[in-house]
């Protein structure tokens, strides 16, 4: 069952957030660590039957499915017998607790994330009606706490796992800015990399032995917003007569010039191919970053929180309403008193600022900086992530990063030894012993274009569509429907 | 006194003379019309005025001063609204967000102000709003404030279009074919909103095909056809003259019907 549920097991120090082998080999076992199971596989029952009942709605079969008054208290019920389980292995033992069972392998993130599970399925089934109706307030009431205490929930795992979380809040910045330009103002850009390529870049020059210049990274990201944003409006000024497909091959070129400009090491700055290294680890007071992970992870989401909130009130404002115009038409948006052309810039100086803010991040966490950490790939991968989790919805967009970001970065380099293992002789996987050959970190372009070509086929608005969105395509299927009416009358 | 002016104004694409030197002028809180055939360059006109497309030759004043080269956001600015013959709303905004769309350029929330949601941009955007349900409202439209102007019949997206030009508070209402498409009765509705609007003090310049509607409204009527202007008078001058039949139904037609 381990091996099933692989957060039970501990991490390892060199891995990324389990070892497979382990979770074979030495996963819990005894009465306690049974009873965790069970509370944890009904935990994943309860959070993940709204799934069931949407696909009822949509199977149009009806599943006998229980109250939501009596999956709250199961949550509850799941919630206490889980925290007192845990008292009596854990704390009052320290060793197992009917039964052998090491301490060492059961580890705090399954207890952590059990709880957290039963925490959401309460806050969906006591409050449905607000949580549908509020869904955005709920997703944070959801979201923010467990963001905020996953170093806890974590505690034993290695940097590895921050280190990851922290990647994650960059893309999610990155995803969030590019939503600026492509959702709200509808201008698409291809080359969006190359903003966070100068963020990056700026913020490494300013703290490195290379120019002897070491600013504190809180002054940098404003200097990679700042810088960015020049160089957004750079951009967006020969872009402002060109639309859809041509505005797409301009920023396309664009993001292509700017790493082979740092790889040619333009005006010296950028330190060519090698690029710029041992950037400084940002500190604050005593707490070096660098060997405090966790620091480094809250900052980077504390200032997600900001972006996150900044953009949903511009979104809101008169600014993101003229976005809006712009996207639907901009001859009238024009003709109804709006400057296309500031309103334009300022999408894309918006857009790339936010990009520089994850460049400044992404180099003090990784402290070198190269031309192929900006190359077209991180564009594309940024697309995804807004078109996988909703184009113009800034809720969709954080999940289509999330998720994206989880399968690219996490999944599918856990998959090469979880294959390894599983099929090696005498495991559950035996029979396919071709699978300890897959490399399985070479299908990450199958990842996006997977999930885009499913999304397309299930869920074409995203997996939460903005408003918008999800009345044009209930708008086309039915006048979809209407011409087949037509067609067979 | 002209409130609009257009002195010798002609528009030139490639080899073709869309709009050739056209001069008449608007008087403040006048209705009137253009009319002509399909392709007589009526349009064109319009966008000479609103700044879409710069002019070849000749000069467009309002209130006396060349609104030449301005972009169509400055036209706005400086009073002029419009609407288009295919409507151009805003599909997925609601109604209400694009009446207020119409009020962006004199709102005084900046970016900031937005983005950190001050108590000024709050209560400014309020207000907006409260301001933009009661022109919604008067325009009898409060029941779909919230619906997207696409989900709106084709009679109210019509209206609505004019409340978003209303919502940039001009002076020179520009309205491009507003009863097309329009029944009977919406069309009564349309022409006692013009009357409503004219005497509210606005001055009004609409592009218009249906006869009944022109005729009622209208202070005077401008004919153009290929371009030229053939005729300009009131309704009753503009009915009978020998140019505009023949323009509308052929050469042979005007003598036909002085003769029978």
């Amino acid at each position: 069952m381990g091996w099933l549920l692989p957060w039970f097991v501990e991490p390892t120090s060199s891995g990324i957030g389990f070892s497979p082998q382990d979770a074979v080999l030495s996963a819990p076992m005894g009465p306690g660590a049974f009873l965790l199971y069970v509370l944890a596989v009904t935990m994943l029952l309860l959070v993940l039957s709204p799934l069931a009942e949407i696909a009822a709605r949509i199977t149009k079969r009806p599943l006998p499915l229980i109250a939501d008054r009596v999956r709250l208290v199961a949550a509850v019920v799941g919630f206490v017998l889980t925290l007192v389980v845990w008292f009596l292995i854990r704390v009052l033992n320290e060793e197992p607790l009917f039964g052998p069972i090491d301490s060492h392998t059961v580890t705090d993130s399954a207890v952590w994330l059990t709880l957290y599970g039963y925490a959401i399925a309460a806050l969906v089934y006591g409050a449905r009606r607000w949580v549908v109706a509020r869904g955005n307030v709920a997703f944070g009431a959801a979201a923010i706490p467990f963001g905020v205490l996953l170093p806890f929930m974590f505690h034993q795992a290695p940097d590895f796992l921050l280190w990851a979380a922290s990647s994650l809040a960059i893309y999610m910045l990155l995803a969030l800015g590019l939503n600026v330009v492509v959702g709200f103002a509808g201008l698409l850009d291809l080359g969006y990399a190359a903003f966070f390529a100068i963020g990056a870049y700026a913020c490494a020059s300013f703290a490195s032995p290379t120019h002897h210049i070491h600013l504190s990274l809180w002054l940098l990201i404003f200097i990679g917003a700042g810088v960015a944003s020049v160089f957004g409006a750079i951009l967006g000024a020969p872009t402002l007569r060109l639309r859809g497909d041509y505005l797409a091959i301009v920023t396309l070129g664009f993001g292509e010039i700017i790493p082979d400009l740092a790889t040619n090491n333009v005006f010296g700055l950028t330190g060519g191919p090698n690029g710029l290294s041992s950037i400084d680890q940002p500190r604050y007071g005593p707490v070096n970053f660098g060997t405090n992970p966790q620091w480094f992870y809250w900052s980077v989401l504390a200032i997600s929180v900001i972006v996150v909130i900044f953009l949903r009130n511009i979104e809101r404002s008169r600014v993101g309403r003229a976005w809006v115009a712009l996207r639907e038409d901009e001859i009238a948006a024009a003709a109804t008193g709006i400057n296309t052309t500031t309103t334009k810039l300022l999408a894309f100086a918006m857009g790339a600022s936010v990009a520089g803010v994850a460049g400044a991040f992404y180099g003090s966490l990784v402290t070198i900086v190269s031309p192929d950490d900006f190359s077209f790939a991180v564009s594309v991968a940024v697309i995804s992530m807004i078109v996988l989790g909703g184009i113009g919805n800034i809720v969709g967009v954080i999940l289509g990063s999330s998720v994206l970001t989880l399968s690219i970065f996490w999944i599918l380099p856990h998959m090469n030894e979880w294959s390894m293992t599983v099929s090696a002789p005498g495991k559950p996987l035996e029979f396919l012993p071709g699978l300890a050959t897959v490399n399985f970190t070479q299908y990450t372009y199958m990842v996006y274009g997977i999930a885009l070509i499913l999304m397309m086929l299930f869920r074409p608005g995203g997996l939460l569509p903005s408003r918008a969105r999800r009345v044009e395509l209930e708008a086309g299927i039915e006048s979809e429907s209407l011409a087949a009416v037509q067609g067979r009358a | 006194m002209a409130i609009l002016e257009l002195a010798g104004v002609s528009k030139r694409f490639g080899g073709l003379l869309a709009v050739s030197n056209v001069s008449f002028s608007i008087d403040q809180g006048e209705i009137i019309s253009m009319i002509g055939p399909n392709g007589a360059g009526k349009t064109t006109a319009f966008n000479c005025v609103t700044g879409l497309y710069p002019v070849s030759a000749g000069d467009v004043r309002l209130d006396g001063l060349s609104i030449n080269g301005l972009p169509p956001h400055r036209v706005t600015k400086l009073g002029i609204a419009r609407t288009f013959q295919n409507i151009r709303l805003f599909s997925y905004m609601t109604a209400v967000d694009n009446v207020m769309v119409g009020a962006h350029w004199w709102m005084k929330e900046r970016v900031w102000d937005g983005a950190l949601k001050t108590p000024r941009a709050r209560r400014e955007e309020r207000e907006v709003q409260a301001w933009a349900l009661d022109l919604l409202a008067q325009l009898e439209l409060a029941n779909y404030a919230g619906s997207y102007a696409r989900e709106l019949p084709y009679g109210l997206q019509r209206r609505l279009e004019i409340a978003r030009a209303l919502a940039t508070q001009p002076r020179l209402l520009l309205l491009d074919e507003p009863a097309a498409g329009l029944n009977a009765r919406e069309k009564n509705d349309l022409m006692a909103l013009i009357a409503r609007l004219r005497s509210e003090g606005l001055t009004i310049f609409l592009i218009e095909h249906d006869m009944r509607v022109v005729m009622e409204i209208s202070d005077r009527i401008v004919v153009l056809d290929y371009g030229e202007k053939i005729a300009e008078g009131v309704p009753t001058e503009v009915r009978t003259n020998r140019r505009v039949i023949e323009a509308y139904l052929g050469s042979g037609a005007s003598q036909e019907m002085h003769t029978t």
